[in-house]
């Protein structure tokens, strides 16, 4: 069993979870992701490593409710056990001196980029970060990504319209100053939406942009194949090859949307959360 | 020096039991199939005691042990028969322990056509002493006396060894080298024990149940298991041996699904095997909502493979509530690798075959959920590699199938992630980890075996590889 070290509210319905896993917190790099069970009739399910601390033996997430297990989880106290916690899968992400980085993130992406963010600083990269939110009262996370940015814009999306209105509206003008103020690399966290338009919008300028895909998994160690996409003609399964991709190289953006909506009827309660740009919804 | 030969039955013995032959075996009980397609419970019920003695009396106790000999572990078969008939329930399964620490798993998964009632002397007159379905009888007996006995447990050795992997060929190494002294750690990636006993073969064909008992009394030989563990990510194949343990086994099994890589895989609604059966099976998701992981199954749904994966899918579909159901195989039936006996069942279970056809592609139903298959069909060439007739497209031939849901079942291979963190363990350019003939890799101290060796096989060839491999890990380290 893990123990729940430290369970906080973040924003409304956003939390972020400690759970006590030292042999996870041992090897955890950035952008790598854990499967927890809840209890032992729970679903596995992948989130992103917000931070960890390998002397306390302690792994943190961040995760929204919108499903019933992570709607579960939003119920549980530090004291509180998860039945299994396995990790750090994946690959991590990538980290090297790029020059000037440009971090895209929305959702659980404002934690989740945190450490990758972190290592690239170290690596002494300027990082200018734009936070998409619906919202103000949801835009969490912006203290801990001032710190570790040497900019941090926020776009705040206005209900009803499309989400990444804002983020891509910065994206333009910062686009528009390429390359005499020059962007080196691109990094984007958030729904598959945001993603896959911010890949589009900088394959003209060919700006490497990194993706971190969350399509659905289920055993996250190369078995199943549920969380496999197509990267320039080949399959290749998130969970191992991934969960960080060349943007401009994931094709077929729509069937991995669709896959990812396969069972939101069955899990997904309606949550503001949700990615309005995806054909299925 | 001349060889004293054993007399044998006398003539007059011979002949006399020859008259006492009998050549019907008694069937076991099934649940009929308008039932079982509607359930996930075991579909064999079972012989009961009469029924186990009966059986297990048609054995005329030969002298030959040919069973023995087509048995991978190499069980005592006639002995413990012989226990059976004088109604030594007990002493029958401690014969079986002796050899197998799964007989409930063996007795209802193992091909014995294949082994050891292929074996049986009464297979050249009629049918085969049932030998599987006795060695079931014994474990589940046991099982119910609620008292499962445990073998002699030889002083520690104060030699450590990890095995990586759960799965039969584990679980038949941990027992043997715990019997023998050793200090033994199961590592498994999942949050249960028993690999593809527990994600692949289904509910109805193995209970999990059994395979949960048979797991627990590995551990109860002082087997420590760690699940949530991942060798290659929390430890590396260094790391074990470096750290605390002597000696490793590697029994990863092959859990990497192959694809046909046609356009329009990638669809929704198009699974591997392994995704379909892990959350049937191991997730349970015929029991959603109980159980929190779903299924979704549409009406109309393509298996695509001969296999017994490919068999366990359909059957899987039709309870998860498929109206119809197509396995598709690209050779003949006589090709098929999966067991007569599942092709049977599937076939009663209201399954429909298509052989000799080939899926080329995938359609979308415009949402990208897949509505219809691309099929050549094929004709058989000449033999390849394995003996089979090659299968050879029939150009002009192609048709589509309406279908809004697809089973890729096209065998599966190593994962890489032991052998991509371990730069000096020898592969075969299939993936698999290369051994000599007793499970010996290219790397000092480790062993390997079950379907990571082979490719993929059976339940009890892993198991076979698993026990020679222990009695060589256990010579090691004795010196």
């Amino acid at each position: 069993m893990f123990p729940i070290v430290a369970h906080e509210e973040l924003a409304p319905k956003v939390h972020r979870m400690s759970v006590k896993a030292p042999i996870v917190a041992e090897k955890s790099k950035p952008g790598q992701f854990v499967i927890l069970i809840v209890d032992e009739k729970g679903e596995r399910v992948p989130f992103t490593i917000s931070g960890w601390d390998a002397s306390k033996g302690t792994v943190d997430f961040v995760y929204i409710e919108v499903g019933k297990t992570t709607c579960r989880l939003g119920s549980l106290k530090p004291g509180d056990q998860l039945a299994h916690f396995v990790g750090p899968l994946g690959k991590p992400a990538e980290i090297d001196h790029y020059g000037h980085v440009l971090a895209v993130a929305s959702g659980y992406g404002a934690s989740a980029i945190l450490p990758v963010l972190k290592a690239l600083k170290e690596k002494e990269n300027r990082i200018t970060t734009i936070l998409q939110a619906p919202d103000r009262e949801r835009a969490f996370g912006c203290a801990e990504l001032e710190e570790v940015s040497d900019r941090l814009v926020l776009a705040i999306g206005t209900p009803g319209e499309d989400m990444t209105v804002s983020a891509t509206r910065l994206l333009r003008k910062l686009l528009a100053n390429h390359p005499q103020n020059p962007i080196h690399r691109v990094i984007v966290m958030g729904s598959l939406c945001l993603m896959r338009v911010i890949s589009e919008m900088t394959r003209p300028y060919a700006i490497k942009t990194m993706v971190h895909l969350t399509p659905l998994m289920v055993d996250g160690t190369g078995m199943c194949g549920a969380c496999r996409l197509s990267v320039k003609g080949n399959n290749r399964f998130a969970c191992v090859h991934g969960p960080e991709f060349d943007g401009h190289e994931v094709d077929g953006w729509d069937v991995l949307m669709a896959r990812r909506c396969t069972y939101a009827d069955e899990s997904v309660l309606q949550q503001s959360f949700q990615c309005r740009g995806c054909s299925q919804w | 020096m001349t060889e004293t030969k054993d007399p044998g039955p006398s003539r007059e013995e011979t002949e006399k039991k020859k008259g006492r032959m009998n050549l019907n075996r008694v069937e076991m009980p099934k649940q009929e199939p308008e039932d079982r397609r509607r359930n996930f419970d075991e579909v064999a019920t079972g012989y009961t005691y009469e029924m186990a003695m009966e059986e297990a009396s048609r054995c005329i106790q030969c002298k030959k042990r040919n069973c023995q000999q087509g048995c991978p572990v190499n069980i005592d078969i006639p002995d413990f028969i012989k226990h059976l008939q004088d109604g030594n329930i007990e002493a029958a399964s401690r014969v079986l322990k002796a050899k197998t620490s799964l007989p409930g798993i063996c007795g209802r998964v193992c091909p014995q056509e294949l082994q050891c009632e292929n074996s049986c002397t009464l297979n050249k007159k009629g049918a085969p002493v049932a030998i599987g379905r006795l060695e079931r009888f014994i474990a589940d007996w046991e099982r119910s006396q609620g008292a499962v006995s445990t073998p002699e447990i030889a002083p520690s050795t104060g030699k450590c060894v990890a095995v990586v992997g759960t799965g039969p060929s584990g679980l038949t190494v941990a027992s043997d080298l715990a019997i023998r002294g050793h200090q033994v750690t199961m590592f498994e990636a999942l949050h249960v024990a028993g690999g593809v006993l527990m994600y692949g073969i289904p509910e109805f064909r193995l209970p999990k149940e059994i395979v949960q008992r048979e797991v627990q009394y590995v551990a109860s030989l002082g087997v420590d298991i760690q699940l949530d563990t991942v060798i290659g990510i929390n430890y590396s194949l260094d790391e074990l041996l470096n750290t605390k343990y002597h000696a490793v086994y590697l029994a990863t099994g092959a859990g990497l699904p192959q694809f046909l890589r046609v356009p329009g895989e990638n669809l929704n609604m198009v699974y591997s095997a392994n995704e379909f059966l892990t959350r049937t099976n191991l997730m349970k998701a015929y029991l959603y909502p109980e159980y929190a992981t779903p299924v979704k199954m549409g009406k109309k749904v393509a298996v695509i493979g001969g296999g017994n994966v490919a068999m366990d899918s359909a059957r899987c579909a039709v309870r998860l509530g498929a109206q119809e159901v197509y396995v598709v195989y690209r050779r003949t039936r006589q090709e098929m690798p999966a067991r007569l006996e599942e092709v049977e069942n599937a076939e009663e279970e209201g399954i429909h075959f298509h052989f000799l056809c080939n899926p080329t592609g995938f359609i979308s139903d415009g949402r990208n959920n897949v509505s219809a298959m691309e099929l050549i069909r094929m004709k058989l060439g000449e033999p390849d590699a394995s003996g089979r007739r090659r299968p050879v497209p029939i150009e002009g031939s192609e048709y589509t199938m309406d279908v809004d849901t697809v089973i890729v079942s096209l065998g599966t291979s190593p994962n890489p992630l032991i052998s991509s963190t371990t730069p000096d363990l020898e592969t075969s350019r299939w993936g698999t980890v290369v051994t000599d003939e007793r499970g010996k890799t290219s790397k000092a101290r480790v062993w390997a075996g079950g379907d990571i060796v082979s490719g993929g096989a059976t339940v009890i060839s892993a198991m076979g590889e698993g026990r020679r491999a222990a009695s060589a890990m256990h010579e090691f380290l004795s010196q």
